[in-house]
């Protein structure tokens, strides 16, 4: 919910206040932090007690867990955004 | 954007597994959710800036929840599927399969529930889902459609991988993941009780 209302602030600081030349260097600021997100989450993987264990002896079956449901999850949504949302896909496009 | 992902991935497993401790690494590693929510922010005004996006996401009403009921029937069709392959029975095989994405709170649901090794396999399917959502969505961006990249991000999609759906996708999508990713996160843990119970 935080997560909501931090964004929530964004949207009104961005519509009323922010402006239109510093976008660039709001777009840089948004990978640097991506980028120090996705670094600290492998910190916290390599840093988990038996991490290269586990991925070596649980790996083929975790692999099979992940793909089958990843797949057909976006299976199931392309097809469900083909029929409903249709629409407003092709105008986003154009 | 890529492979600035995956280095700085691998730098940090590499980090972690060396067990060498910089203050610096350590104080932004502890604080991570506070750059996840200046991250939150600054896509905030990007979106802020990109005027009517708010009206338009408002047009979608009921059909905002297409995605993560197409998500969640998705997996659990997944965790079906992956029973009968790995002879693992159905209730676990689909509460391992209802994590999505959300590796730390399902692997530790379905450790506590099924033992250590399924949730090891919880705990890594799940965050394989979330590692190849960073190399989908811009495949998915180009070939599919813009909502069916959040689709393997999942439960994800409001935090971890929302980076890679702001670079490849747009303001729309970029709203109606942050959604999505909300939706799911609460249904994960819903969806490993009830299944490891009706399955």
């Amino acid at each position: 919910m935080d997560i909501l209302i931090i964004m929530g602030i964004g949207i009104f600081v961005g519509s009323k206040f922010f402006p239109d030349r510093h976008k660039k260097k709001n777009e840089k600021m948004q990978i640097v932090c991506t980028v120090l997100i996705i670094f600290s989450m492998g910190v916290m993987l390599g840093g988990r007690e038996n991490f290269i264990q586990e991925l070596s002896t649980l790996g083929l079956t975790s692999f099979l867990y992940f793909l089958i449901p990843t797949v057909l999850s976006t299976i199931v949504v392309y097809l469900l955004t083909r029929i409903f949302m249709k629409k407003k896909q092709k105008e986003k496009e154009d | 954007m890529v492979l600035l992902t995956v280095i700085a991935l691998l730098l940090g497993i590499v980090y972690g597994l060396s067990g060498i401790d910089i203050s610096i690494i350590g104080f932004i590693t502890e604080h991570t959710h506070y750059i996840l929510y200046l991250l939150m922010f600054l896509v905030g005004i990007s979106i802020g800036l990109n005027h009517g996006i708010m009206e338009k996401i408002r047009e979608y009403h009921i059909k905002i929840f297409i995605i993560p009921i197409g998500i969640i029937i998705g997996s659990l069709l997944g965790g079906i599927v992956c029973s009968f392959i790995s002879g693992i029975s159905m209730n676990t095989s689909t509460a391992i399969a209802s994590g999505l994405g959300w590796y730390s709170l399902s692997g530790v649901m379905v450790s506590e529930f099924a033992g250590a090794q399924l949730g090891s396999i919880t705990f890594l399917s799940n965050l394989m889902r979330e590692i190849f959502s960073f190399f989908s969505i811009p495949l998915i961006a180009k070939h599919l459609n813009f909502p069916t990249c959040i689709a393997p991000a999942g439960a994800t999609s409001e935090d971890t991988t929302l980076p890679m759906l702001i670079k490849y996708t747009n303001e729309e999508t970029v709203v109606l993941s942050v959604i999505n990713g909300m939706i799911c996160s609460a249904a994960v843990p819903i969806l490993i009780n009830l299944c490891y119970q009706i399955f």
